[in-house]
């Protein structure tokens, strides 16, 4: 490795047409010619010294004294030569050592600065991610707002009607008996037996709206949460054995369902609603197996189990499932794609409004033809 | 590190006066060259300066010779001690088989000399040597000016570090700087006779090594050396 300290030769301090003309020069001074080579001459020469290096021999001359001088102005000259020889490489080794840093310090402030450029783009996709739950947290509060109006709305429709339908529902079965005792004090003619016939199921059927009414404002309670009792221990495996004793009742015990109900710990709860919300998601179900119900593999799963420190909830049918286009608004409230009159659309809703009030997660996956499958996740603690 | 050549049978050791600006370098180099008296001695060269202060370095080449034309070359230079010549005091540091710090005594100098070694163990490190293993004295110029750090007080406060004792030297009177010089070449031959057995190989022992390089010129009869 070259530095800028390694001795200089001859021909490092002068080039060839700089020493034709020191030999110009120096024979002119002297009485002979005069010659300055790297190499010995082999003949009479004396040494040019330049820090204790010699860099050159003097030869020619007229004699011994006359070459010493003229060496002498050589080694004079090369003093001065090498100096600025000195500088220039020191200078060159320096300028060189600065570039190899600077070029090093701008490769890692471009590394640092391409860091903080990933880096910033990170934050950026944080902030983004932030606004997102922001915005859908406000639109979430906004909607909690409509709906706790539109639950108000609801209690105070389900309180005034809940009076009526109850004296209209006991008023009417009291008719039905009054139909019957009317009919022993009329005559016996077919006439009169078609139209107590005729009088009788218009009341049934009078009766069973009413119990439908009875239904919907028992729905409308429960959605805006008018009766709303401390929560208590839940024995999650009462509450869904019960719901689906319930379920089936509903459809004359015709429904095939398959129960997977493990021991699990008491969580702290509200048990009626918890019971709603089982009830609604097993009805829900049996709904979408419809008029299929009856066929040998259509089938509700209902699986429970404690895991970690929460319990998991399935309940899954292979019905006719939600199509894709419906999916983004089950959990709308109050809505509904079935018939006018078989339910209030509440269903979902109020599942996931209890699900979400006991700090649980309902899941929904569904695919039309093949079924539904509900995941609820209810914490233990 | 020392440069050997096989060739021609030439080592070449180079010894750097670093220390903190116009603590005194030059002086120093400027007195060996009038005060020495060694086998061979080359030409004083002062590179460049501007009132007085270095721009690039100086330097003095000294030599001797051993036995069958071994070829010993000694060159000696200055840093510039001026905060803004780094690079040229890192050029000029590398390949350092020995450093002469050079500190200002004066007691309103006693920061700056702890900023300019902080600085040569800085570039020590930068150029790849190390700074508890290079051969090193630290001299302490300036002792003829009125206000100085105490001897007593600057010698306690080195005690403990492989640079204790210090030389006390007054350049610009030429007290000093012989014996720094010679107490640098007596540290120096332990390490270049390590790797190169100046003795065994060459003929020159430690004595004749610190006597041929560091005689003073004004006594014919060679120093007991320091
Ligand atoms: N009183 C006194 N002055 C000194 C002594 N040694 C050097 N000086 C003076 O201090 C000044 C600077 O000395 P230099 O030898 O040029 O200092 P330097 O360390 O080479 O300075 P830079 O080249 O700038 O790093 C000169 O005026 C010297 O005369 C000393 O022992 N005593
Ligand atoms: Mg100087």
């Amino acid at each position: 490795m070259d530095t800028f300290e390694d001795d200089p030769t001859l021909s490092q301090l002068l080039n060839a047409e700089q020493l034709s003309r020191l030999h110009q020069c120096l024979s002119k001074l002297c009485r002979e010619p005069v010659m300055l080579t790297e190499a010995h001459p082999g003949n009479d020469a004396t040494a040019v010294e330049f820090n204790l290096d010699t860099v050159g021999w003097l030869s020619g001359g007229q004699g011994p004294q006359e070459r010493e001088a003229a060496a002498d102005l050589v080694s004079f000259l090369m003093l001065f030569i090498g100096k600025y020889r000195l500088a220039a490489n020191l200078h060159h080794d320096t300028t060189e050592a600065s570039y190899a840093e600077l070029q090093r310090q701008n490769e890692a402030l471009r590394e640092s600065e391409a860091r903080y450029r990933e880096l910033s783009n990170q934050l950026q996709q944080k902030v983004d991610e932030q606004v997102g739950v922001i915005r859908q947290t406000q639109q979430e509060l906004y909607e909690s707002a409509r709906m706790r109006s539109v639950g108000q709305l609801a209690a105070g429709v389900a309180h005034e009607i809940n009076n009526p339908i109850g004296f209209i529902s006991s008023n009417l079965r009291v008719a039905r008996d009054y139909v019957k005792d009317i009919q022993a004090m009329l005559p016996d003619s077919a006439e009169n037996r078609e139209l107590a016939t005729d009088f009788h199921d218009l009341l049934n059927e009078s009766i069973e709206g009413t119990s439908r009414i009875a239904a919907i404002v028992t729905d409308l309670k429960t959605f805006s949460s008018i009766d709303q009792a401390d929560y208590t221990r839940c024995n999650i495996r009462a509450l869904l054995a019960s719901a689906i004793h319930l379920v089936q009742t509903e459809y004359d015990h015709r429904l095939r369902i398959t129960e997977q109900l493990h021991d699990m710990p008491e969580i702290s709860g509200h048990p009626s609603r918890l019971s709603q919300t089982f009830f609604n998601l097993l009805d829900n179900a049996a709904q979408a197996l419809g008029n299929s119900e009856t066929r040998d593999n259509s089938r509700i799963l209902v699986k429970a189990l404690a895991q970690n420190d929460r319990i998991q909830i399935t309940i899954q049918d292979n019905g006719c499932g939600i199509p894709d286009s419906h999916r983004p608004r089950v959990f709308d409230a109050f809505y509904t794609t079935r018939p006018v009159g078989s339910g209030t659309g509440l269903g979902l809703t109020v599942a996931q409004d209890t699900v979400r009030a006991h700090g649980g997660q309902l899941q929904l996956h569904s695919r039309e033809g093949a079924g539904t499958r509900v995941l609820l996740t209810l914490p233990i603690s | 590190m020392p440069d050997f050549s096989p060739d021609n049978n030439k080592l070449t050791l180079k010894v750097v006066f670093y220390g903190p600006a116009l603590s005194g370098k030059t002086t120093n180099l400027m007195q060996l060259h009038t005060l020495l008296n060694p086998e061979r001695k080359g030409e004083l060269m002062v590179l460049e300066t501007r009132d007085d202060r270095t721009l690039f370095f100086d330097m003095l080449p000294l030599g001797l010779k051993g036995i069958s034309g071994f070829d010993l070359r000694l060159k000696l230079y200055t840093v510039p001690g001026q905060v803004q010549h780094d690079s040229t005091r890192k050029a000029v540091l590398s390949r350092a088989d020995g450093v002469v710090f050079v500190a200002d005594s004066q007691l309103n100098q006693q920061d700056n000399n702890a900023i300019a070694f902080g600085n040569l163990e800085e570039n020590l490190d930068k150029v790849g040597l190390d700074i508890d293993t290079l051969p090193m004295v630290v001299q302490f110029n300036k002792r003829d000016l009125p206000r100085v750090a105490g001897e007593r007080e600057l010698q306690d406060r080195w005690a403990d570090t492989p640079w204790a004792p210090l030389i006390m030297a007054s350049a610009l009177k030429g007290e000093g700087v012989i014996q720094t010089f010679r107490s640098l070449l007596d540290r120096l031959y332990t390490r270049v006779d390590e790797e190169f057995r100046l003795a065994e190989t060459h003929g020159i022992n430690r004595q004749e090594f610190v006597d041929r390089l560091g005689r003073s010129s004004k006594s014919e009869v060679p120093h007991g050396y320091l």
